[in-house]
């Protein structure tokens, strides 16, 4: 279906490492009116759909410097090919972090992750890289090399382009370097987990846990036959919860009590504190899920890739009834919600052209779209799907941005068939 | 007032009625300036709308007659954004104060534009949830203006601005259409226009409904104050604070001339002859708050610090922020006019920039004292003086943008959380390149193309209805 990719040869032509470069590339792109794709570790190029028609590809895997660091200032500019993993490893040494959990994070680079506005497990606790951004600069469609924001933590000079190119999947402006605010390492870490008997129980948990004065850094809801058991209690059926805490040894054991209290009176059973390599593997499930999508084979044979991953938005109280919908659509189907901030991804374990018409526009779009919510097409095998039906129909929102778009970038060169724009 | 005027006026009491339309020379010197008092401007017509749709056919009326019009709030910004800079409607949305709806599970709160910000969290006492962005205004402060500023305030050290609280606007555009951004839930697809709608200081729409994000109150809290001999030691306490990982709720600085002028209005019992004080917040599970608290108060004794008070009850904590948020109220015992800056440099400068304005201070013979968001290098220097005085202003003037052009040499900002408004345009080009501006320029374009709405503010060029942009302060006819 990729018939847009160039060979490695002529990509690698077009791998500027400055920004100056990526704007003379631009600007020529726009004089031959030759549209670009944008690629940084590649994890995520059909996150949403990929690139329409022919494309010239641009990797920005050249610009992978990291410009400044001042730990003392707890702040730092990275080029946008930076990897991901290479980031968390500078940041390491200092003890500090930047809390986005990325799947692929030794591919995937910090442009990509601030271009999808990615968010893990701990988006609750932590929000979204968005929320990180204090600086940003870019190259717009008519190869005009602009900034925003700056290196300091609060600061509201000019319009935010931090926020505007957060989530704009390349179609407005090519990111090149990105200063992050970042923080501490926590001390400890550590993973609960517990298996709730129907979703009944698991919403009384989440009710619970969204009350608290002290809740988890992310509260996933794990249901289908996806997830490996993690706990002794039988993993066939049902769903799970898994917590993350974070804090200081005291904080984390006195949380557990609290989670285990909690917990045990909404009626989940085996809950447990995992540590060390069992709570990591956990975690990296947890993170690596929406990459992987992976779903077992209908004859419990090898697993295979989801032919359709999806993303759906709701109010965190309508979370379980969302979940229970998706089962009931497909009882094999595999399900993380960021239950907490009501971002379910599903992978579900068969879906045909001819599920589109009524299992996503029939159904789900508009049953997540009157709760307040979105459904997006995250990746599929499915052939054809046009924006509007991978990200939902053109709302207020959309017509602002085509207006923005036309501004920033007239001949449509960016990423055209990315996001609606 | 001329023929077009008396005619709008009529037309808008079409539509608002006559009570809430105002265009008498003593109605509208209420809206002459906002909190930025260097620079005035009446407003042909003021208009105090009560719905989104009398918002809208205002601006479409605008529209329609091709008159520039300026939204509003409480008037509190410290910038000029509410100042009308060419004339034009003011539309005042102070009436619009209803708090909507209180979602707590789904943690947001939908608000009308004019709900002052602690009515909010007034409205929310008792349910163990409220909304953190707390500028030290917010007694009489709108949740819109904080929105068009993205407002901060001491705790947005660790809970961070207004954009990180606001979930979803509903705005009426340029031309007069009501459209909904965002909503109750954090993180629509694409873009993210709620954020960047929120601190385009009302040039990319007006706000007339606010989805916020609700936070939980933390289990406890320590409160506690570090008393330093120099304000260099205090400087050096926050940067090895920050630096030693530790993020505080809070941490802000006042220094002598502030601690004196609070003193008397308030009899706290703070030292006079401290040259600085720190007062510090953490916040969090109660089980790890002491040894935080702990390990602060040695930091502070580690950089000199002379004494370390521990608020000991709800009462005494209450008390400190009183002090602090009350800080601006007390200097009208220290002079006549004040001008508030609102620079930011990297934590690690601080130190240096504190010794810099001292010496910026003394050179241009005006007194200046310092209370401010220490914790996030957000700087509020006080320049005092005598508006009546032309020369002090002018010395105000300099003074203050020598201190801005230091945090900009410093890797800074010219505006941590007060705005550009009218005030910083002349910054503006310091600050970015053209083509930064351009692109800034056809932003703005592309949401306000017939540049009515809010006109000469933020962007230093188009729009500015012919007005040089000479200096930080003085645009406007006065």
């Amino acid at each position: 279906m990729h018939n847009t990719t160039l060979s490695r040869a002529e990509a690698a032509a077009t791998r500027p490492v400055s920004r100056g470069e990526v704007a003379d590339l631009v600007r020529e792109a726009q004089d031959s009116c030759m549209p670009i794709e944008l690629v940084g570790g590649g994890t995520s190029l059909d996150y949403g759909g990929r690139v329409r028609g022919a494309a010239r590809q641009l990797d920005l895997g050249g610009l992978r410097k990291v410009v400044d660091y001042e730990p003392r200032d707890m702040t730092i500019v990275v080029e946008a090919g930076v990897h991901m993993s290479d980031l968390a490893a500078t940041l390491s040494q200092e003890n500090q972090q930047l809390p986005i959990d990325v799947p692929r994070a030794c591919e995937a680079t910090v442009g990509g992750a601030v271009a999808t506005n990615w968010c893990g497990p701990r988006r609750f606790g932590l929000g979204t890289i968005r929320d990180y951004v204090i600086g940003i600069h870019a190259v717009d469609g008519r190869g005009v090399a602009f900034k925003g924001g700056g290196r300091v933590v609060k600061n509201v000079a000019g319009y935010d382009f931090c926020k505007l190119l957060s989530g704009s999947l390349g179609t407005l402006g090519v990111i090149t370097q990105v200063v992050f605010k970042v923080k501490p390492l926590p001390e400890c870490v550590a993973m609960v987990v517990a298996k709730c008997p129907d979703l009944a129980v698991a919403e009384d948990a989440l009710s619970r846990l969204a009350m608290l004065e002290s809740p988890p850094v992310a509260i996933d809801l794990l249901a289908g036959p996806g997830w490996p058991s993690f706990s002794e209690d039988s993993p066939a059926e049902g769903c799970f919860l898994a917590l993350r805490l974070e804090g200081t040894k005291t904080e984390i054991d006195w949380l557990f009590g609290r989670m285990q209290a909690e917990l045990a009176a909404a009626g989940t059973r085996g809950i447990d504190r995992l540590e060390g390599g069992q709570g990591e593997n956990l975690w990296s499930h947890l993170v690596e899920f929406p990459e992987c999508g992976e779903v077992p084979a209908p004859s419990d044979g090898a697993a295979a890739k989801s032919p359709m991953v999806m993303q759906v938005i709701v109010p965190p109280s309508a979370v379980t009834r969302f979940v229970a919908e998706l089962l009931s659509i497909d009882s094999r189907a595999s399900i993380q919600a960021h239950a907490a901030s009501g971002v379910i991804t599903v992978c579900f374990s068969k879906f045909t052209p001819s599920d589109l018409s009524p299992i996503l526009i029939a159904r789900l779009r508009p049953s997540a779209t009157c709760a307040g919510g979105s459904v997006v097409v995250v990746r599929t095998h499915l052939e054809g799907l046009t924006p509007h039906l991978i990200w939902g129909g053109r709302n207020d929102a959309v017509v602002l941005l085509e207006r923005i778009k036309r501004q920033l970038d007239p001949m449509n060169i960016l990423n055209p068939g990315r996001y609606v724009l | 007032m001329d023929r077009s005027t008396l005619e709008l006026a009529d037309e808008l009491r079409r539509l608002l009625g006559p009570k809430r339309v105002l265009d008498s020379r003593s109605d509208l010197a209420v809206y002459e300036c906002d909190a930025f008092v260097l620079e005035k401007n009446c407003p042909s017509v003021a208009v105090l709308p009560e719905s989104t749709a009398e918002v809208a056919a205002i601006v479409r009326l605008c529209n329609e007659r091709g008159v520039a019009f300026v939204p509003r709030g409480a008037g509190t910004s410290l910038s000029g954004g509410g100042m009308p800079v060419g004339g034009g409607v003011m539309i005042v949305l102070t009436r619009m104060r209803e708090v909507l709806e209180v979602n707590l599970r789904d943690r947001y709160a939908v608000v009308e534009p004019g709900v002052v910000n602690v009515n909010l969290n007034k409205r929310l006492a008792g349910t163990g949830f409220h909304y953190a962005p707390d500028p030290s205004s917010q007694g009489a402060c709108t949740i819109g203006g904080n929105a068009a500023t993205n407002a901060g305030g001491p705790h947005t050290l660790k809970y961070g601005v207004t954009v990180n609280h606001v979930l979803g606007v509903e705005l009426v555009t340029a031309e007069g259409e009501v459209v909904q951004l965002g909503g109750p839930i954090d993180g629509s697809p694409g873009p993210d226009l709620v954020g960047t709608i929120v601190g385009g200081e009302g040039t990319l729409g007006i706000v007339t409904k606010v989805w916020v994000r609700l936070t939980r109150n933390p289990q406890g809290v320590r409160t506690m104050l570090g008393i330093f001999e120099s304000v260099d030691d205090a400087t050096q306490a926050i940067s090895a604070i920050i630096g030693a990982g530790i993020i505080p709720a809070a941490l802000e600085m006042m220094d002598q001339g502030i601690l004196v002028a609070v003193e008397e209005a308030f009899h706290f019992g703070f030292p006079l002859d401290a040259e600085a004080i720190l007062l510090i917040e953490v916040d969090g599970l109660e089980v790890g708050l002491d040894a935080q608290r702990d390990r602060i108060a040695e930091i502070c004794r580690a950089h000199q610090a002379r004494e370390v008070r521990f608020a000991a009850d709800a009462k005494e904590r209450l008390q400190l922020w009183k002090c602090r948020k009350q800080a601006f109220g007390a200097i009208g015992r220290l002079s006549p006019s004040y001008c508030t800056q609102d620079g930011v440099v990297p934590r690690s400068k601080l130190p240096h920039i504190l010794q810099r304005i001292r010496a910026i201070g003394k050179k241009h013979d005006i007194r200046i004292v310092n209370v401010f968001h220490a914790g996030d290098g957000n700087i509020h220097p006080i320049l005092l003086f005598d508006e009546r005085h032309a020369e002090q202003v002018k010395r105000v003037l300099a003074a203050s943008d020598e201190i801005l052009t230091e945090c900009l040499a410093c890797g800074g900002s010219v505006t941590g959380e007060h705005g550009i408004g009218l005030e910083k345009l002349s910054f503006m080009n310091r600050m970015f390149s053209n083509d930064d501006l351009d692109v800034m320029g056809r932003l703005r374009d592309a949401l306000n193309p017939g540049g009515l709405l809010s006109p000469g503010k933020l962007l230093p060029t188009a729009g500015a209805c012919g007005m040089e942009q000479i200096h930080p302060g003085r645009h406007a006819p006065v």
